[in-house]
């Protein structure tokens, strides 16, 4: 029956697609990757801002991040046969104001405890760093190992060599619940009534994953926020930096193509809701830009590279977040629930780390030691505030 | 539902054409034999073959060449062009300056 | 952040955004209607050649005549147009955010009405992106709005009534159109649009279609071939014209993005990407309408009545109209369009070889073939007739909604009756002037006065002539016939006009008895 296989990964994003990839890769091909919509990296892979960093994050994100930086992102391109257009020449994340600072710094001293290279740079250098910041800019954090990628080509990178390790994929395949079978997490089934079945299910699916998390009985502490972003016409090369703000008022970078993609958000986000016009009805599979973000965001990188004044903005877009309690990601085996294993709450920062992630998940499916110890990183850490 | 290697299996490997260098995408300047090509590595959507390749995100964002896109990949699939979703669209609709933009919304606007 | 609210934002000053923001406004609304342009009127003010239909649909004025009557009725009616305002984006609640000069403006409306009309096809063949592959309507704007001869020597891909219509413009303007090519196997648009095209010289050539565009930095020449059942092109059939310019008509695309960011139920459709609206123009969004060619291509005389239409709907859904006003307003507009649409090229036709006319004769497969009707079909048609003295005769041979020429004889000679589309008929029994008229009202200029034995062996054709710089009378030319071929020497015997001919002027040539039936357009000799 080709509807059951070794491992069924529900979700086609980055994560979902670095996993299939990794498990193809170490000689598991019976893989099946479920996605709901009907084109892969639909979610938050394809609508990030393209950052690959370690500066910035919770320590506890940084093993695998650090993993993936020196690992697996510099070979990627070749390795997948498209241009990740990973580059690597640096994060830097600034401030206009001592409180920045001091959140900067307090960040880049927990990374460096765990061997980032990390360090602040004062206004001084951050201008010989990159020329073309606002005055207003008085300082950064500044790692050098961090950089940034496409995020559209890496997920269809990991896709089209899946499918050429000939991991089956279907698309326009919403999944509604699991069901265990003696026990073992096996059955995937889908909106409309089709089963899948494996040995091994990772739920990789973005938001989503919590309601099909919940019908085995397990239930994720996350929220769901809408983030945006923009893209600039062509600009002459100027900036190989990824940037990133202390107070996150945009983050992004110029890419190869020569535009530059930022991300950004005006407040609404938290409390906006997707609806279908045409009911009235909240809809979350809707993603809607609202009239307000789109001129914030120009306000607020105009604010540190006012070089781009004149850049033209071709195109904003939005997508879903999924925001674990916490800020970090649930990635670990589901032991209350054998056979299921959890990836999903990344956040909005999980692009960087995928590479990593999936090949974590690659080995957890075998049963194998991670390439990093993940266990801060386990789907039952919530605990009670009193 | 649409199971991709089994699509992939009946519309048999890549088999180059002799306009595979015609320009379809004039703003980004992507191939007809690109756009065919990347149909066989699995890019089945207008959506999908945009953040593959770029065709559609230059500054007409497809007004141009969408029908064109979407014409080539029906046809390497073997299917009607209306079996092949529409790209969305987005704002904004003409490309803006950053500045004018910036000065929506802000402190001085009244 | 300031957001201005209005009763009804209408998005595009085209023919269908002012016709609805009229309509509202004769009721009491107050629209605002936004155009990314510097001058309203969206494609009418490119259009120079007369419109078909009936009064009410304003046949025999020339479309940009169309344009200033509306501004004037918007002007009129206070309804609020601003130019140079490009609609960046229309966001949920119906907000749109507008560029105005250097300003980003915010606008929120109780309705919205999207008339954003439509883009070009573009079709793509080896050099389409040379400088001097452009689209017809492009070289319409450039011609007819910037006074810009688009090139000189052209060569024309499509046969609907735009590549007919601009190919004529075209050569108004000075260009010589080396050809007309269209890889369908019939002229597509009308045929009396294509015979205008045909007698002046342009050779038709259906059933082929470019192969590619010559030139290392713009175009220098293109060459044709005729393509099989199968669509490729059939080896040998190669032909080669030196052009500079290379126009594609080759069909329109809505521009509905707009529509699409605010999430409207969209149908996509043979014609593009369309909303799906009821018969009010409304969409699935409650407030938010669309009329015109961004629900689907049609004409500027349609977009001006589904515009009345979406404003009469949107006057009533804000309560300055009743149901039942809305209603009779609907039918009565409905029933104009439902006269729009019949004939030959109705949209249910659309696609079908219609082989006879309503009158059960068979039309002319010479005129879909080559663009021009053969001496040997001309004769089959009611309004060809032979007479003694001068008379009409009027060579329009395809049902289509149209009877100016009907209003235009004060002596009764011809005759349509009720039912538009029929052919134009000769009365026989009424006595014809010779005014004229009748051919200066023909949009499709197909109407000439034939008068055998002006002198011994000697008779006088007179045409409908829209070309500069006019022949004076005296002058020795050719004539050519419907294929464009020359048929005998010709000269002009009197060139007249009258404010009422609006701009069209009538050229009488006298050419040997036997030709009156054949000589329907002048030439100087090269």
């Amino acid at each position: 029956m080709s509807n059951v296989a070794d491992v069924v990964i529900i979700g086609g994003g980055v994560n979902g697609c670095a996993a299939a990839y990794y498990l193809a890769k170490s000689g598991i091909k019976s893989v099946i990757v479920l996605e709901a919509t009907n084109s892969i990296g639909h979610g938050g892979s394809s609508r990030n801002g393209g950052g690959v960093r370690q500066s910035g994050r919770d320590v506890r994100e940084l093993p695998y991040a650090m993993y993936g930086i020196q690992n697996l992102w510099p070979t990627l391109s070749e390795e997948l046969g498209v241009d990740t257009e990973y580059t690597q020449k640096g994060n830097l994340r600034m401030g206009k104001t001592p409180e920045h600072m001091k959140k900067l710094e307090a960040l880049a001293n927990s990374a460096k405890s765990v061997g980032l290279d990390v360090r602040m740079v004062d206004q001084k250098e951050v201008k010989e760093i990159c020329p073309y910041l606002s005055d207003d800019v008085i300082g950064a954090s500044w790692c050098p190992t961090d950089g940034h990628a496409n995020p559209l080509t890496t997920t269809l990178g990991y896709y089209k060599r899946a499918l050429e390790l000939g991991v089956k994929f279907y698309t326009e395949a919403p999944v509604k619940s699991l069901q265990k079978i003696k026990g073992k997490v096996r059955k995937v089934i889908l909106n409309d009534g089709t089963v899948f079945e494996g040995e091994t299910i990772i739920l990789v699916a973005g938001y989503e994953s919590r309601a099909i998390a919940r019908t085995v009985g397990v239930d994720v502490p996350m929220t769901r926020l809408i983030d945006e972003c923009l893209v600039t016409e062509m600009q002459p090369h100027m900036i190989d930096v990824m940037f990133g703000c202390a107070s996150a008022d945009f983050y992004g970078h110029q890419t190869k193509h020569g535009s530059f993609v930022f991300g950004s958000d005006s407040g609404w986000e938290t409390v906006d809701e997707m609806v279908d016009p045409s009911t009235n009805i909240a809809d979350p599979s809707r993603m809607i830009t609202n009239s307000m973000t789109l001129s914030a965001s120009c306000r607020a990188i105009q604010g540190y590279i006012p070089a781009l004044r004149d850049a033209k903005i071709v195109r904003s877009w939005c997508g879903w977040l999924d925001e674990a309690f916490d800020g970090v990601p649930f990635l670990s085996p589901v032991e209350e629930a054998p056979g299921l294993i959890l990836a999903c709450g990344f956040t909005g920062h999980g692009f960087g780390t995928a590479p990593a992630v999936g090949l974590m998940l690659s080995q957890m499916v075998r049963g194998e030691k991670t390439v990093v110890d993940i266990s801060a990183l386990r789907y039952d850490r919530f605990k009670p505030c009193r | 539902m649409v199971d991709i290697q089994a699509k992939l299996k009946e519309i048999g490997p890549f088999v180059e054409g002799p306009d595979d260098n015609l320009l379809v995408c004039r703003c980004e300047e992507v191939t007809k034999g690109q756009i065919r090509k990347a149909v066989h590595e699995g890019i089945f959507t207008l959506e999908e073959m945009r953040r593959y390749l770029r065709s559609g995100m230059g500054l007409c964002q497809g007004q141009t060449c969408g029908k064109l896109v979407k014409g080539i990949i029906a046809s390497e699939l073997k299917v009607s062009p209306a079996e092949v979703v529409p790209a969305s669209s987005r704002a904004p609709m003409r490309p803006i300056e950053m500045c004018i933009l910036a000065e929506d919304g802000g402190d001085d606007d009244e | 952040m300031k957001i201005e609210r209005y009763d009804m934002i209408v998005i595009g000053a085209g023919p269908a955004g002012l016709s609805a923001a009229i309509e509202a406004a004769k009721k009491g609304l107050k629209p605002i209607v936004f155009d990314e342009n510097a001058k309203p009127g969206g494609q009418l003010f490119k259009q120079i050649h007369k419109f078909f239909g009936s009064k009410e649909h304003k046949a025999k004025v020339r479309g940009f005549k169309i344009g200033q009557e509306l501004l004037a009725e918007a002007e009129e009616y206070g309804v609020e147009v601003v130019l140079n305002a490009t609609v960046v984006g229309l966001y949920p609640e119906k907000e749109v955010t507008v560029k105005v000069g250097d300003k980003v403006k915010h606008y929120k409306g109780d309705a919205v009405l999207v008339a954003t009309g439509a883009s070009e096809n573009m079709v793509n063949f080896e050099g389409w992106t040379k400088p001097g592959v452009i689209g017809a309507g492009a070289a319409q704007t450039m011609m007819n709005l910037h006074h810009i001869k688009p090139g000189n020597r052209i060569l024309m891909l499509g046969s609907g009534n735009v590549g007919l219509v601009v190919s004529y413009q075209l050569m108004q303007a000075g260009c010589e159109v080396v050809a007309l090519a269209d890889a369908a196997p019939r002229v597509g648009g009308y045929g009396v649009h294509a015979a205008k095209v045909a007698r002046c010289g342009v050779p038709f050539y259906l059933s082929h279609t470019i192969i590619r565009v010559e030139g290392d930095d713009y175009v220098t020449g293109v060459v044709i071939g005729q393509v099989g059942p199968d669509w490729k092109i059939i080896p040998g059939t190669e032909k080669h014209f030196d052009v500079d310019t290379v126009c594609l008509a080759v069909g329109l695309s809505p521009m509905s993005q707009l529509l699409k960011q605010a999430e409207v139920r969209m149908n996509d459709t043979k014609g593009g990407h369309v909303p799906v609206c009821d018969k009010y123009g409304a969409t699935s969004v409650p407030g938010i309408y669309a009329a015109g060619d961004v629900s689907g291509i049609e004409e500027a005389s349609s977009a001006m009545i589904e515009g009345r239409m979406s404003g009469a709907s949107i006057a009533c859904y804000l309560g300055y109209m009743t149901e039942e006003e809305r209603d009779a307003r609907i039918d009565e507009l409905e029933g104009q369009l439902d006269t729009l649409r019949q004939g030959m090229f109705a949209p249910k036709n659309r696609g079908k070889l219609v082989e006879k006319t309503e009158e059960g004769i068979d039309v002319s497969m010479n005129l879909l073939n080559k663009g021009y009707v053969a001496d040997d079909e001309i004769e089959r048609f009611p309004g060809v007739t032979h007479q003694k003295g001068i008379h009409p005769v009027i060579e329009c041979t395809q049902n289509i909604p149209c009877n100016p020429c009907q209003d235009a004889c004060k002596k009764g000679c011809i005759r349509i009756g009720k039912n538009i589309t029929s052919l134009p008929a000769i009365d026989p029994d009424k006595k014809c002037i010779g005014c004229g008229m009748c051919v200066a009202s023909c949009s499709g200029q197909s109407i000439f006065l034939v008068e055998e034995d002006v002198e011994e062996g000697y008779g006088e054709v007179t045409m409908p002539y829209e070309f500069l710089p006019l022949p004076e009378v005296g002058d020795k030319g050719v004539a050519l016939g419907r294929n464009g071929k020359y048929v005998c020497e010709a000269e002009v015997t009197k060139i007249r006009t009258a404010p009422a001919f609006d701009h069209t002027y009538l050229l009488t040539i006298k050419v040997p008895n036997d030709m009156v039936m054949k000589a329907r357009f002048y030439k100087k000799e090269a």
